[in-house]
């Protein structure tokens, strides 16, 4: 009996392998950049979350699919791509390992985390205190700030206005708590998707989509008559998730950000996804905010 | 355990509003539902053929459309066709008429049950078409199928979660739960509470169907 159900579970494990070696090389086709061979990266103890990931080869990295700049699963290329990923693929080629992306959206990221579904999240995912309690959060890698997007010919002019209108963000969103506070009065729908909250908007369902400014620059890329108000009524500051308590998977993503941020990639990165969109005064450069000040933002 | 108990009593506003919705939604569209239903019913059994053709182009229709697509077409659709549908028309609309098309088969088969020799004989007494059904044919078919009914209904108490999570976003049951787990990740403890909300109507309809099958059961 015993040695049949050992074999049953390495035949299981060998067609896990396979399944994941497969998928591995389907996604890893458009590995960008490669700046830096696998063999130069830093060896870890094996016992580490970083040196089991080197010693699996892969790393599993939740970001969003439908919100371009930061992570669009594109239906052209069939890849996902946007700011969110380029970090993630820097990350992971400074481990010397492929980096696999999955969906994971503001509902859901963070119990995938949990579960050890995916190893890092990377889903334009404002640091906040509540959220802290559950994972750890690396450095700040970017600064958003909250905005509302309108329709052509609204009259909503600011968050304020919101009151007595509805208004589309996604579930699990800090913009769930923040609108109930502002604006008590709105008429919250809240989704699972931003692309959902942009079906709304267009097929006018709905009066405004509240949520970051760069998601919402996203969607006034893809429909023109859609327009943000440029409120700037909240500062959100995106941490990449780390599982609970990881101090060395935590060390070793802070110092990526850092060397991200350091090496100049971060502009590149920026400049691609995110100013070419923007005038020149509504740019941005790296974040100058430390984790300890981002917690204090959404405290308890 | 005391965890369990806390959720409950410290976002007992927000389940309730969900539960409350998600009656509401479930009681307009049981109304909906066994109107349509009856009416598909009677088409479908009618003496004309083309009567019977409608009936059926309806019930195959919206039992072979998932309900979930049901719902993009009821509301994005039409909405993208110009037709400003609100989320509690569409939602309401689209499970009730969803539901109709299994009731009105479930009624179908009760008229099949009542002999046909009883319809013969309501029209050669001179009732009318529409009479007979109403006073002869269908209190006996309702009565047979009163069990499969009740399990439809529960199906269809069960499937206004899916109305909640699709593009309508209505403020439901499940939806309203998501929300205080996505806000305390008090995961188990916040389905646990969904799970006895449902339960709470399913439960009651189960009640309520077994009390009618006893008080209209026939007695051999």
């Amino acid at each position: 009996m015993e040695t049949r159900s050992r074999w049953h579970l390495a035949a299981i494990a060998a067609l896990v392998l396979a399944a994941l070696t497969l998928f591995a090389c389907g996604g890893d086709d458009e590995e960008d950049s490669g700046d830096e061979p696998a063999a130069a990266a830093e060896e870890f103890a094996a016992d580490t979350t970083p040196g089991e990931l080197q010693e699996a080869g892969t790393m599993t990295i939740g970001v969003k699919f439908d919100v371009p700049p930061f992570g669009l699963n594109n239906p052209q290329s069939g890849e996902v791509e946007g700011f969110d990923v380029d970090l993630g693929n820097y990350i992971a080629d400074r481990l010397g390992v492929e980096a696999e992306f999955v969906e994971a959206n503001s509902d859901n990221r963070i119990p995938l985390l949990v579960d050890g579904s995916i190893d890092l999240i990377l889903s334009t995912m404002t640091i906040t205190e509540e959220r802290d309690q559950e994972i750890d959060f690396s450095e700040p890698y970017y600064v958003a700030n909250g905005d509302i997007l309108i329709p052509e010919g609204s009259d909503i002019a600011g968050i304020d206005d919101l009151n007595g209108q509805t208004v589309c963000t996604a579930l699990g969103s800090t913009y769930q708590e923040t609108i109930e506070e502002e604006a008590p009065d709105a008429d919250l729908r809240l989704v699972d998707r931003y692309s959902e909250c942009l079906e709304l908007i267009q097929t006018g369902a709905i009066d405004a989509v509240s949520t970051d400014n760069v998601i919402l620059t996203g969607m006034v890329i893809q429909d023109d008559t859609l327009s943000l108000l440029g409120e700037d009524f909240t500062t959100e500051p995106y941490g990449v998730g780390i599982p609970d308590g990881d101090t060395e998977m935590k060390e070793f993503v802070d110092e990526s950000v850092a060397e991200f941020i350091d090496d100049g990639t971060w502009q590149v990165t920026y400049d691609e996804w995110v100013g070419q969109f923007l005038e020149e005064d509504q740019q941005q450069g790296p974040p100058d905010i430390t984790l300890e000040e981002a917690l204090e933002l959404f405290p308890l | 355990m005391s965890d369990l108990w806390g959720v409950l009593t410290e976002h007992l506003p927000e389940f309730s509003s969900g539960f409350f919705v998600t009656f509401r939604l479930v009681a307009i569209a049981f109304v909906i539902a066994m109107v349509v239903g009856t009416l598909i019913a009677a088409l479908r059994v009618a003496p004309l053929r083309w009567l019977n053709l409608v009936g059926a182009t309806y019930v195959e229709i919206f039992r072979n459309i998932p309900l979930l697509v049901l719902l993009f077409i009821a509301f994005a659709g039409l909405r993208r066709a110009g037709i400003p549908i609100s989320p509690w028309v569409a939602g309401t609309a689209s499970l009730g008429l969803y539901t109709a098309a299994y009731i009105a088969e479930a009624l179908r088969s009760g008229v099949f049950s009542v002999g046909s020799g009883q319809i013969d004989a309501a029209l050669s007494l001179g009732l009318t078409y529409p009479k007979a059904l109403r006073r002869i044919v269908l209190p006996q078919a309702f009565r047979s199928v009163i069990p499969a009914l009740g399990s439809l209904i529960i199906a269809m108490i069960k499937n206004s979660a899916i109305v909640g999570a699709s593009l309508l976003a209505l403020p439901d049951l499940l939806k309203e739960a998501r929300q205080v787990q996505s806000q305390t990740f008090e995961t188990n403890e916040v389905f646990f509470w969904a799970a006895v909300g449902y339960m709470l109507l399913t439960v009651s309809a189960t009640l309520i169907f077994r009390y009618l099958e006893s008080r209209f059961e026939i007695k051999r």
